[in-house]
């Protein structure tokens, strides 16, 4: 520890050297020629002074060098001793601290808790958009993306799924360059408007037919809004992103079961309403209509 | 506008018009309506002079729903034929007084609360004619959608679920030719007058 | 002129203000709102009106001097093409013989604009002073049942005509040059187009609530720029 400090002060000395030679040179550089210089001779002696105060800074900073490599970095954090209370309001009845510790403790345990449940549960469904090739040998082939798919191929597909069923019609519009945003009227019962990224679906909105066709504005009425939310569970479920045009037929076919909305009663308790809502919900497999609560 | 349906409630004899009204109010609010202010629908019908010919009736009502809209129903014995016009065509009507004279004596209104549940419209009115209370008419309008065939049984559940065996389970009978075609407000307007005229006639019974 | 604005929007909001606060709970009957209109004078049932001719070689200078006074003028005038019919209703009561005319306008240019049903009045018998023809005029909006609902309700179809033109307009005042053809009956006016005359129909009209004097004085100094193309003045009708 006296080593330390021995050397810490040595090195600390040879800064303060550095700096105040260092001082010199801009001082002389500063001054230029000056009355003691003499008359002849002026220019060399001014430069053999400049030179012989340059050669101290040099060594100066040598000895720095050496002083400070000499010098070990202290282990770990800094015992600050009595000095960190200098930050520290005296009196401790102004702060409210025990009760703002005891509240944050709390809530970093609730957060610890729910997110192990939470990660649990989201570890069992395997519904992530990434789509990982775990071998080691197709790394460096480049991936089939469903991202970068040419226009005329999306094209296709759209007609393609118009001409499946008589009752959905589909106009496109493309404001933004090239992924289509295309609405669905659905017979007169609903309309639904789609946002393609590439052959992916990626946001989905329910509206009645005589709302707006903006495609950030939510449905007025409490049914839409609902079946918004279920077709975006839909949307995840339906994703494939190895038979892109497979995922999204399944979810036409699943949003045409939705031409029953008002019409057909729920499959569990035979009922069209329950608490004033007709049966939102389509199974994923079957395409039964049920209520929100009997699914 | 969604598809709206009418429905007649039978007042039973110990109970008085407004408090079949507190009653519906007190089930409407217990499945969790608000009320959202007041609704008024009326009907004043002029006659043709005789020297005009054939005798014509203009019915002309209006919806406190579409506020700027005058509704104007042209019976003549073979033909009814409806106009919607804008406010000013009541003081058009009051013009033509020498040709087509109102009968003050069957004004007709229907009035009360007016609550809403969920994507429901739910309106609970008290007709009066001409000053005389005759009987209790609700109206239901399930918003989102605007093809009768399509909801005509989920409204149907709607309204047995705090009106009773009261209703009917065939639609109303101006609703019956319309089931397939989209909903407008003089489709409301037709069955309020069918109504009314119903309320009218009875007034010799009582 | 703008006085007379400022003065019935004060009006205006001062009658609605009345209506409101009258009874929040129960909304006014259509027919409580229309008397309380009618009692505040806000209603504008009375047209002001100035017409004049003027040939066809000189309508594009007629035009232009338009585009310069008026204010609808960013996109080139306003173009209108119309189809009206005029309608009365007859009948003779205890020797009088009493007639109703009304007059239904529709655009055949804009398919999906509504109807208008327009009943004119007798000329208002004043001051002879008075610059401009001030007569009632109602002009009430309607779906197209109105056809068949006046045909029922005993009016006859006295005449229609066709009217395709230029419409401008400044401040109150509402300028439209349009040329008078006679159209073929029945739902096809467009064809077997006739002309009247070699001329355009000018008129300057304003519609006002009754009481606005002052704005047939404003029609006069506007009618003054237009001459000496186009002499606007008020036409006796029993003269003609």
């Amino acid at each position: 520890m006296e080593r330390d400090v021995e050397q810490l002060h040595a090195a600390l000395n040879a800064v303060k050297i550095l700096r105040s030679n260092v001082g010199y040179v801009f001082e002389s550089v500063s001054n230029g020629l000056r009355a003691d210089h003499g008359e002849d001779g002026k220019d060399a002696k001014f430069v053999t002074e400049l030179q012989v105060l340059l050669t101290t800074v040099n060594n100066n900073l040598r000895d720095v060098e050496n002083a400070v490599s000499n010098l070990t970095s202290p282990p770990g954090a800094f015992n600050l001793g009595n000095t960190t209370y200098l930050s520290q309001e005296t009196t401790q009845e102004r702060q409210a601290l025990y009760g703002q510790l005891v509240n944050s403790y709390k809530w970093t345990d609730k957060i610890r808790e729910y997110s192990a449940v939470a990660g649990h549960i989201l570890q069992t469904n395997s519904i992530s958009k990434t789509y990982k090739t775990f071998s080691m040998t197709k790394r460096r082939k480049t991936q089939t993306s469903i991202h970068n798919v040419p226009p005329d191929v999306i094209e296709n597909h759209i007609s393609a799924i118009d001409r499946l069923f008589t009752d959905m019609t589909i106009t496109t519009s493309r404001p933004f360059v090239l992924n289509p945003i295309i609405q669905v009227s659905l017979g007169r019962v609903l309309k639904a408007i789609i946002a393609f990224k590439g052959l992916m679906i990626e946001w989905v909105v329910i509206k009645a037919h005589a709302e707006s066709n903006d495609i950030w504005t939510e449905s007025r009425y409490r049914v839409f809004q609902k079946v918004t939310e279920n077709s975006h569970a839909a949307m995840c479920h339906f994703y494939a992103p190895t038979m892109p045009e497979l995922g999204v037929r399944s979810f036409m076919h699943w949003l045409h079961s939705y031409i029953t909305l008002f019409s057909s009663p729920c499959k569990k308790c035979a009922n069209h309403l329950h608490s004033n809502l007709p049966p939102t919900w389509r199974d994923l497999r079957t395409l039964e209509p049920y209520h929100e609560e009997c699914k | 506008m969604g598809v709206t349906v009418l429905q007649q409630f039978p007042i039973v004899e110990q109970r008085t018009g407004p408090s079949t009204i507190e009653l519906l109010t007190k089930r409407i609010v217990a499945l969790g309506a608000t009320q959202q202010g007041q609704f008024l629908v009326d009907c004043e019908t002029y006659s043709s002079v005789p020297q005009l010919g054939a005798q014509k009736t203009v019915h002309v009502l209006h919806n406190s729903e579409q506020p700027a809209t005058v509704f104007s129903i042209l019976e003549t014995g073979s033909k009814t034929i409806p106009l919607i016009t804008d406010g000013l065509f009541d003081l058009l009507m009051m013009k033509m007084s020498n040709f087509y004279q109102s009968k003050k004596q069957t004004k007709v209104e229907s009035k009360g609360p007016r609550f809403e549940i969920g994507d429901f419209s739910v309106k609970l009115g008290s007709v009066a004619v001409s000053q005389n209370f005759k009987g209790i008419l609700v109206e239901v309008e399930y918003r989102p959608c605007i093809v009768p065939a399509m909801c005509w049984d989920l409204i149907r559940e709607f309204l047995q679920g705090f009106l009773g065996s009261s209703v009917s389970s065939t639609p109303p009978p101006y609703l019956q030719n319309k089931m397939q075609e989209v909903y407008t407000p003089n489709d409301t307007i037709q069955q309020y007058l069918e109504h009314f005229t119903v309320y009218r006639k009875s007034h010799f019974k009582m | 002129m703008h006085d007379g604005g400022k003065a019935t929007r004060v009006i205006g909001i001062r009658s609605a203000e009345q209506v409101l606060t009258k009874n929040m709970t129960t909304p006014d009957s259509a027919k409580d709102s229309l008397t309380s209109a009618l009692n505040s004078n806000i209603i504008p049932n009375r047209e002001y009106l100035l017409q004049g001719s003027v040939v066809d070689q000189y309508v594009e200078v007629l035009l232009h001097r338009l585009r310069g006074l008026c204010d609808n003028v960013d996109d080139g005038a306003e173009t209108f093409y119309d189809h009206e019919m005029c309608f009365s209703l007859c009948m003779n009561s205890s020797g009088n013989p009493l007639v109703f005319p009304l007059r239904v306008r529709r655009a055949l240019d804009a398919q999906d604009a509504p109807y208008q049903l327009r009943y004119i009045g007798q000329q208002e018998l004043g001051d002879k002073n008075r610059p401009t023809i001030v007569r009632s005029s109602i002009d009430v909006a309607c779906s197209a049942s109105i056809v068949e609902f006046l045909q029922e309700l005993g009016c006859r179809l006295d005449f229609e005509y066709t009217a395709r033109g230029y419409m401008f307009r400044k401040g109150r005042m509402k300028i439209t040059v349009s040329k008078i053809c006679k159209c073929g009956g029945g739902n096809k006016p467009g064809e077997n187009i006739e002309l009247i005359s070699q001329s355009y129909l000018v008129e300057l009209s304003v519609l006002a609530p009754s009481g606005y004097d002052a704005i047939a004085e404003d029609m006069r100094v506007f009618a003054e720029q237009l001459k000496p193309l186009v002499h606007l003045e008020k036409i006796d009708y029993k003269r003609l």
